[in-house]
């Protein structure tokens, strides 16, 4: 595989626009981009477990903030430096989603989306409950990694572990667990039968997409300066599903495009309020009705459209024919 | 792991579905090398059985052995990793990835490399004729084609000792049918793959076959060659019989 391609070409002039782009925008859309940063590591490691491997967690938002809530918690109370509650904030959504994954392991679909619904409920009532360990809905200070609220430093921070979730991501998909996980999704009976270990690449999938959500969670905590259980609001799982959709499920650009385009569009349509809920709603509507693919299926569209597709669709059982003469 | 000629045993195998005794008390014996055929009308067991043999269900009494190795009570992908192979009655093939990415899989759980796999399935879509589809998604292929691609998937396995396949030629097209049987003669006489077919064309499992086991009604009704069975008067009962 040639490094230099055009679509990878593509993707380093992209990153250095973004590296270069603080210094032309203002500091309220470094925040807004920092906050779709954050947002796009959500979607992609959502994509991976729920898009690649068809494990439709509804839960993945709850590990952003365990991520959040355990940096923060072992700073403010058992005053660990970054060093140590960063990791550990990490680690701890591994283990926790480990053994979620496990509970989970013979779980499909809709059963899945409800165990995990569950379970991000139980998480997020427990933070909101326990009021003198967490601070309840208030919600608790979390010490800034930078020590300051200037955005430019948590721009770059967020660009670059969401470069480095998607460069994870990319080379998990092209490896053979890859192959794995996409088989798991497309017939694990079969993925079994040929010897695919279902049951270890899916708490493997389930364990790298949490500990993303959770790196994802403890700098955004760090980040902002204040986590509550809103984190674990429905609407935050809600949208990072939003993202992947209209984006582009089981691409890997699809949650980069969803997640920075849907949040851009928000704050666009800022001024109409509640109002924008209704247009993003709507936009959904029109996206899954005539591009289920998402943005990506139009650009793949868009494509072929440009290049007339001069070879024309030809079965694949008229070419066995062919080659049989 | 032994060179004995039993690759395979079952012992009074019992598979029970709620009140249902899908496989009764069967016991079967497969010698290395061997095609041998499973018949039975519709109903009798023969899926149930290979579902046994593969790991996909657990059997509800008796034992089954490979190698003189227990291994009912294995995951399906550690009975694949042994050397036991199969096709299912409808292809289950993947259908969002490409014929090569099907056939790439089972040589890579096997720790065949990248490059190894791909020359492997490249050869085998070669003599499937298969070859010109393999950018193709298996989902654009015909019903005919996926069980081909099926059948191939399984011998991209670098160990094969064992392949069982249920139906293997049912609905396909005469050309593919063809290059089924070629491919099945193949790899027995050429790799020394012993294949325990379940079919419903006796013509075809005639021609192959050294050996069939008849099922009826879940139970071991006869076994012989084809000459031997096709006039057994059991035989005869299960399939003419009401």
């Amino acid at each position: 595989m040639k490094i230099f391609n055009l679509k990878n070409i593509g993707l380093l002039v992209l990153l250095i626009v973004a590296v270069f782009l603080p210094v032309v925008i203002s500091d309220y859309w470094r925040f807004v981009l920092t906050i779709a940063f954050f947002y796009t590591i959500m979607a992609a490691s959502w994509n991976l477990l729920g898009g690649y491997t068809g494990q439709f967690s509804l839960g993945h938002h709850t590990f952003a903030m365990i991520g959040a809530y355990t940096s923060t918690l072992l700073m403010q109370k058992a005053g660990a430096p970054f060093w140590v509650s960063i990791p550990a904030g990490i680690l701890l959504t591994m283990i926790i989603s480990s053994l979620l994954g496990v509970m989970c392991l013979r779980i499909h679909g809709i059963y899945l989306a409800l165990i995990t619904w569950a379970f991000a409920e139980v998480v997020r009532n427990y933070f909101r409950l326990h009021y003198a360990f967490t601070g309840g809905d208030r919600g608790i200070d979390s010490p800034l990694i930078f020590g300051t609220m200037k955005p430019t430093p948590y721009y770059y921070l967020f660009l670059g572990i969401a470069v480095l979730a998607i460069v994870l991501i990319a080379v998990i998909m092209r490896s053979k667990i890859g192959y794995y996980l996409r088989s798991i999704r497309d017939d694990p009976i079969a993925a079994r039968s040929m010897g695919v270990d279902i049951v270890r690449y899916k708490i493997f999938v389930f364990m790298v997409a949490s500990g993303l959500a959770g790196m994802a969670g403890v700098f955004y905590g760090h980040s902002i300066g204040l986590i509550s259980p809103v984190m674990g609001d429905f609407n935050e799982m809600a949208m990072i599903i939003i993202f992947v959709v209209i984006g582009g499920m089981r691409t890997q650009a699809g949650p980069i495009v969803g997640a920075i385009s849907v949040r851009y569009l928000m704050e666009l349509l800022r001024a109409q309020s509640e109002f924008r809920i209704v247009i993003l709603t709507a936009i959904v509507i029109l996206i899954m009705r005539f591009f289920n693919g998402g943005l990506m299926e139009l650009f793949r569209r868009l494509k072929k459209w440009i290049r007339r597709d001069r070879e024309g669709p030809v079965s694949a059982y008229q070419e066995l024919e062919q080659k049989q003469g | 792991m032994d060179d004995r000629s039993n690759l395979l045993e079952v012992k009074n195998v019992v598979k029970m579905f709620g009140g249902l005794r899908a496989n009764d008390n069967i016991s079967l014996q497969v010698e290395k090398g061997e095609i041998r055929g499973l018949i039975g009308p519709n109903g009798s067991g023969k899926t149930t059985l290979i579902n046994l043999i593969t790991g996909i269900y657990e059997v509800t009494e008796g034992s089954i052995h490979y190698y003189g190795r227990r291994i009912d009570g294995l995951q399906s992908n550690v009975i694949a990793s042994m050397g036991i192979m199969r096709t299912f009655q409808v292809a289950r093939v993947w259908r969002d990835m490409t014929v090569l990415e099907n056939m790439l899989i089972p040589a890579f759980t096997q720790g065949l490399s990248r490059r190894e796999a791909k020359s492997r399935a490249e050869e085998l879509l070669d003599f499937a004729l298969l070859i010109r589809l393999k950018d193709k998604q298996a989902k654009s292929l015909s019903g005919g084609q996926n069980m081909l691609l099926q059948i191939v998937r399984g011998f991209m396995h670098k160990d094969l000792k064992l392949y069982v396949m249920d139906e293997p030629f049912a609905g396909v097209h005469q050309s593919i049918k063809g290059i089924i049987i070629e491919s099945i003669k193949m790899m027995n006489q050429g790799k020394d793959v012993t294949f325990l077919i379940v079919s419903h064309e006796m013509s075809t499992v005639k021609a192959l076959c050294n050996k069939v086991t008849v099922l009826c009604k879940g139970e071991r009704i006869a076994e012989g060659t084809m000459e031997e069975v096709a006039n057994d008067p059991q035989v005869i009962d299960a399939y003419l019989g009401g």
